[in-house]
C-alpha cells in the first residue's frame, strides 16, 4: 500500500516546487500514474483479502473504491484549471495541496484495517473538504454550507468513536480481519440498540439518509468543482463502505433495527427524486439525485443479502463516476454563463454538439440505461429488496420512473430546443473539458464489459 | 516594569509552582501556592487601568479563598491522620475540601466565573501565563491526591465545566474571553479522568498548554484581541492565518491533529471503566467549542475579510520567532503510521 501512499505524499512537494506553468501538468500526470498503480489491486485472490501490512489491506470491496479515488484526482485537477487561472500562484498551489491531502486521507481510509484508524482518517477527510468548500466556494452561503457539513458529520461520528472504543474493550481488538472470526451475535436489548445506532448513524449522515441529508445540497452546491466532484464521487461512498464493514459486527440486530432506516430510505428516494423535478438550480438537481441513488445503497446494505451487497458496490462505483461527470458538465455551463440556473443556458446542442453528446451519455447512465453498470447496481438492489419484501417493488419502480423523468428533464432543458438568445457568445468547448468527460465516461462504459471487478467480495 | 523587578517576579512565580510540585509537606505546598499568587498579581496589573485592577482583585480574592480552603482541608487531614505528608487522604471531608479548593484555583465550574473576567482584563502575555502556567500547580496536586478524590464530585464538576465552556464561549468576539472559555472546557476534560487514569490528565495538560501557548503567541504577533483585528491578518501575514486555522481545528479536537489525542484517550479510559453516556455527552458538547473556534477561522483564514490596509510588511517583534516552533508540533503529533 505504501507504493500508493508515498507517491501521493510526494505529490505535495511536487506542486510546491514545480515551475509555475507546469504545476497542473505535473500533478495531473503523476496523479494518473498513481491511479495506474492502484489498478493492480483489482486483481484479487478469490475469497480472501490482499494484506499489505499490519495496518493496510485491500479486498474486493475496497479495491474498486481505491481505484475510483485515485482516478478522480487527475480529473479534479483538470476540472479546476479554469476557475483557478486568475488566482495568485500560492493559492493555486494551496488548492492543489488540499486536493492531494484529501486524496491521501481517502486512500488510507479505504485501505485501513483497524477500525479506529479508519475512524481517524474518516474524520480527517473532513478538514481538507471543509477548507476547499469555504475558502474557494463562490457564494456567501458557502460558510453556512461548511458549517452544516462539518457539524452534521461530527454529530453522527462522535458516538461512533465511543462505540468503537467500547467494542475494542469488549472484543480485544478492532483489526477488521480478525474480528470477522470473533463475532458473537448481538442480541436485542436497549443498550445494544444504542450501540447499533451509535455505530451506524455516522455512516447514515454521510450517505446521506433522507432525514439527515440537509448538508448535502448545501455543500455540493457551494463547493467549487473539485470539491463537488470529490464529495459526490468518493466521500458519500465512505459512508457506504463504512456501513458495509461495520454491519458484520452488528448481526442479527440489524434485522430488527433496519426498519426505520429502510422506510426513510425508500420514501426518501422518491421524495428527493421528485424534488429534482422541480429544481431550477442545476447543481442542486444533481445533488438531490445523489441523495436518491445513495438511498438505494442504504436499502441494499441494510438488507444484507449477497445480491444486495453486489448491487450496492456496483451502484457506488457507477454513481461515483456518473455524478462526478454530471458535476463537470454543470461546471462547464457555470464557467460560461456564471450562473447555475438551468433555463438560462438552453439549447446548447446547437452550439456545442460534442458537449451535448457527453450530456446525453451522462443522463443515460444516470437513469440506469442497460447495459451500464448503473443498471446492474440498481437492478440487483431492486431484486433483492423485492425478495425482502414484495411491496418495495412499487416504490422502487416509481423511483426508477422519476429518475428517468428528471434526468431527461435536465437533458432536454439544457440541450434541446431553441437556444436562449444571450448565449451566442460562449466559448467553444475546450479540449480539456472533452478529455475530462471522456475520462469519466470511458471507465463507466468499459466496466459494463467486465462488471465482475466492481461486484464486491460476494461475487 | 523595570527588568530586575520583572526577573524577580517571574522567578518567584516559577519557584512557587516548583515548590508546589516538588514538596511532600502540605504546609510547603500551601506556601508555594501563596508565593505564586502574590507574585503573579503585579504581572496581571502590568497595564495600570481600572479594568486590570479589577481583574487582579478578582483573581486575588478567588485564589486566596481557595488557598484558605486548601489549608482547612490540610488541617482536617492533619487532625485525622496525624501527619503532614501528601498521600492518600483518608478523611472524605478533607478530600472534598481539597478538591473544591483546587478546582477553584483551576477555574472549573461552578467556580469558573472569575476566568473570563480576569482573562479579559489583562494583557495577552499575562493571559497566556494565567491560562497555562497557573494550571500546572493545582493539577499536580490533584494528580498526587487522585486516589482519594471523590469521583462523583469531580465528574460533576467536569461535566458542568465542559457544558459551561461550550455554551459560554458561543457569544464571544473578544479573543481572550474565547480562550478563557476554552480553558474552562479543557480543564473539564482533564478533571474527568483524574480519578480513572491520571496519566491521561498529564497528557491532556501538556497538549493543552502547547496549543494555548501557540495560540496566544500567534495572537500576540498581531497584537489582536478581538475577532475583528484578527480578521485583518490575511493581508499582513497570510502564512500565520493558515497556522491559526490548523491551531483552532486542533483545539477543537479534530483528527488527525494533536488536539484529538487527549479526547480520544480520555474517551477510551472512560469507556474502559464502563461509562458510556458521560463521554458521549462530553464529546458532543465539545462540538460547541468547535463551533466558536471554527467561527474564528472563518473570519481569519477562510474568507478575505474587508480590511482597510494594503500593507505587505510589518515590524516583527523578536520574541515571536519562537512561535514558529510550536505550531508544527501541534499539527504533526498524531503519529499513527
Amino acid at each position: 500500500m505504501l507504493k500508493i501512499i508515498i507517491p501521493t505524499i510526494m505529490l505535495i512537494p511536487l506542486t510546491w516546487m514545480s515551475k509555475p506553468n507546469m504545476i497542473w501538468i505535473n500533478t495531473t500526470t503523476y496523479g494518473l500514474l498513481i491511479s495506474l498503480i492502484s489498478l493492480s489491486y483489482l486483481n484479487q485472490p478469490n475469497d480472501n483479502t490482499l494484506n499489505s501490512s499490519l495496518m493496510f489491506f485491500s479486498d474486493s470491496l475496497s479495491a474498486p473504491l481505491l481505484a475510483l479515488t485515485t482516478w478522480l484526482l487527475p480529473l479534479m485537477l483538470m476540472a479546476s484549471q479554469h476557475h483557478l487561472s486568475k488566482e495568485p500562484l500560492t493559492r493555486k498551489k494551496l488548492y492543489i495541496s488540499m486536493l492531494i491531502l484529501l486524496q491521501l486521507f481517502l486512500i488510507m481510509t479505504f485501505t485501513a484495517s483497524e477500525l479506529i484508524f479508519f475512524y481517524i482518517l474518516f474524520e480527517a477527510t473532513l478538514i481538507p473538504t471543509l477548507i476547499i468548500i469555504t475558502r474557494w466556494g463562490n457564494q456567501t452561503e458557502r460558510l453556512n454550507a461548511g458549517l452544516y457539513f462539518l457539524f452534521y458529520t461530527l454529530m453522527g461520528s462522535l458516538p461512533l468513536l465511543v462505540a468503537l472504543l467500547y467494542i475494542h474493550n469488549f472484543m480485544g481488538s478492532l483489526n477488521f480481519l480478525m474480528i470477522q472470526y470473533w463475532i458473537q451475535p448481538l442480541p436485542n436489548s436497549w443498550s445494544n440498540i444504542f450501540l447499533w445506532l451509535a455505530c451506524m448513524m455516522a455512516f447514515m449522515v454521510k450517505m446521506p439518509l433522507y432525514g439527515l441529508h440537509l448538508w448535502l445540497p448545501k455543500a455540493h452546491v457551494e463547493a467549487p468543482i473539485a470539491g463537488s466532484m470529490v464529495l459526490a464521487a468518493v466521500l458519500l461512498k465512505l459512508g457506504g463502505y463504512g456501513m458495509m464493514r461495520i454491519t458484520t459486527l452488528l448481526n442479527p440486530l440489524t434485522n430488527f433495527m433496519a426498519y426505520p432506516f429502510m422506510m426513510l430510505s425508500l420514501w426518501g428516494m422518491i421524495m428527493t427524486s421528485s424534488i429534482c423535478l422541480r429544481q431550477t438550480d442545476l447543481k442542486s438537481l444533481i445533488a438531490y439525485s445523489s441523495v436518491s441513488h445513495m438511498a438505494l445503497v442504504i436499502v441494499a446494505v441494510l438488507i444484507q443479502t449477497p445480491w444486495s451487497y453486489m448491487g450496492a458496490t456496483a451502484l457506488m462505483i457507477a454513481h461515483g463516476l456518473t455524478s462526478s461527470m454530471l458535476f463537470c458538465l454543470a461546471n462547464s455551463n457555470y464557467e460560461r454563463i456564471h450562473s447555475r440556473t438551468m433555463i438560462l443556458a438552453r439549447g446548447l446542442q446547437t452550439l456545442l454538439p460534442l458537449m451535448a453528446a457527453w450530456w446525453l451519455l451522462a443522463s443515460l447512465t444516470n437513469l440506469a440505461l442497460p447495459p451500464t453498470i448503473n443498471l446492474i447496481g440498481e437492478l440487483f438492489v431492486v431484486m433483492s429488496s423485492f425478495s425482502w419484501s414484495n411491496i418495495t417493488i412499487i416504490l422502487m419502480g416509481i423511483n426508477i420512473i422519476i429518475t428517468a423523468l428528471y434526468s431527461l428533464y435536465m437533458l432536454i432543458t439544457t440541450q434541446r430546443g431553441k437556444y436562449s438568445h444571450h448565449i451566442k457568445n460562449i466559448k467553444p468547448s475546450f479540449t480539456r473539458e472533452n478529455a475530462l468527460m471522456t475520462l469519466h465516461l470511458l471507465p463507466l462504459l468499459l466496466l459494463s464489459l467486465n462488471p465482475k471487478i466492481i461486484l464486491g467480495p460476494i461475487y | 516594569m523595570k527588568p530586575p523587578i520583572l526577573i524577580i517576579i517571574m522567578a518567584t512565580i516559577m519557584t512557587g509552582t516548583m515548590i508546589v510540585m516538588l514538596s511532600s509537606h502540605w504546609l510547603l505546598i500551601w506556601i508555594g501556592f501563596e508565593m505564586n499568587m502574590l507574585a503573579i498579581i503585579p504581572i496581571l496589573m502590568k497595564k495600570y487601568n481600572p479594568r486590570a485592577m479589577e481583574a487582579s482583585t478578582k483573581y486575588f480574592l478567588t485564589q486566596a479563598t481557595a488557598s484558605m480552603l486548601l489549608m482547612m482541608g490540610v488541617t482536617i487531614n492533619l487532625l485525622y491522620s496525624g501527619q503532614w505528608v501528601i498521600s492518600k487522604i483518608s478523611n472524605p471531608i478533607a478530600s472534598i475540601m481539597m478538591t473544591t479548593a483546587l478546582t477553584m484555583k483551576l477555574g472549573l465550574s461552578p467556580f469558573h466565573f472569575w476566568v473570563p473576567e480576569v482573562t479579559q482584563g489583562i494583557t495577552l502575555m499575562s493571559g497566556m501565563i494565567l491560562l497555562t502556567w497557573q494550571k500546572i500547580a493545582p493539577m499536580s496536586i490533584l494528580y498526587q491526591i487522585s486516589p482519594s478524590i471523590n469521583t462523583n464530585l469531580l465528574m460533576l464538576m467536569a461535566l458542568t465545566s465542559v457544558l459551561v465552556g461550550g455554551w459560554g464561549g458561543l457569544n464571544q468576539t473578544q479573543l481572550r474571553k474565547i480562550m478563557a472559555y476554552s480553558s474552562i472546557a479543557h480543564m473539564g476534560w482533564m478533571a474527568a479522568i483524574i480519578t480513572y487514569n491520571p496519566t491521561m490528565m498529564v497528557l491532556n495538560l501538556t497538549l493543552y498548554i502547547l496549543m494555548t501557548l501557540s495560540t496566544f503567541m500567534l495572537f500576540m504577533l498581531n497584537s489582536s484581541t478581538t475577532t475583528l483585528s484578527l480578521s485583518h491578518m490575511w493581508n499582513k501575514f497570510p502564512l500565520i492565518t493558515s497556522m491559526i486555522l490548523i491551531l483552532m481545528l486542533s483545539l477543537g479536537g479534530l483528527p488527525p491533529l494533536s488536539g484529538f489525542i487527549p479526547k480520544w484517550m480520555i474517551i477510551q479510559e472512560l469507556t474502559k471503566n464502563n461509562m458510556i453516556i458521560i463521554p458521549t455527552l462530553m464529546a458532543i458538547t465539545a462540538l460547541l467549542n468547535l463551533y466558536f473556534y471554527l467561527r474564528l477561522t472563518y473570519s481569519t483564514a477562510l474568507t478575505m475579510f474587508p480590511s482597510t490596509n494594503n500593507m505587505k510588511m510589518k515590524w516583527q517583534f523578536e520574541y515571536t520567532k519562537k512561535a514558529t516552533l510550536l505550531p508544527p508540533l501541534i499539527i504533526t503529533s498524531t503519529m499513527l503510521l
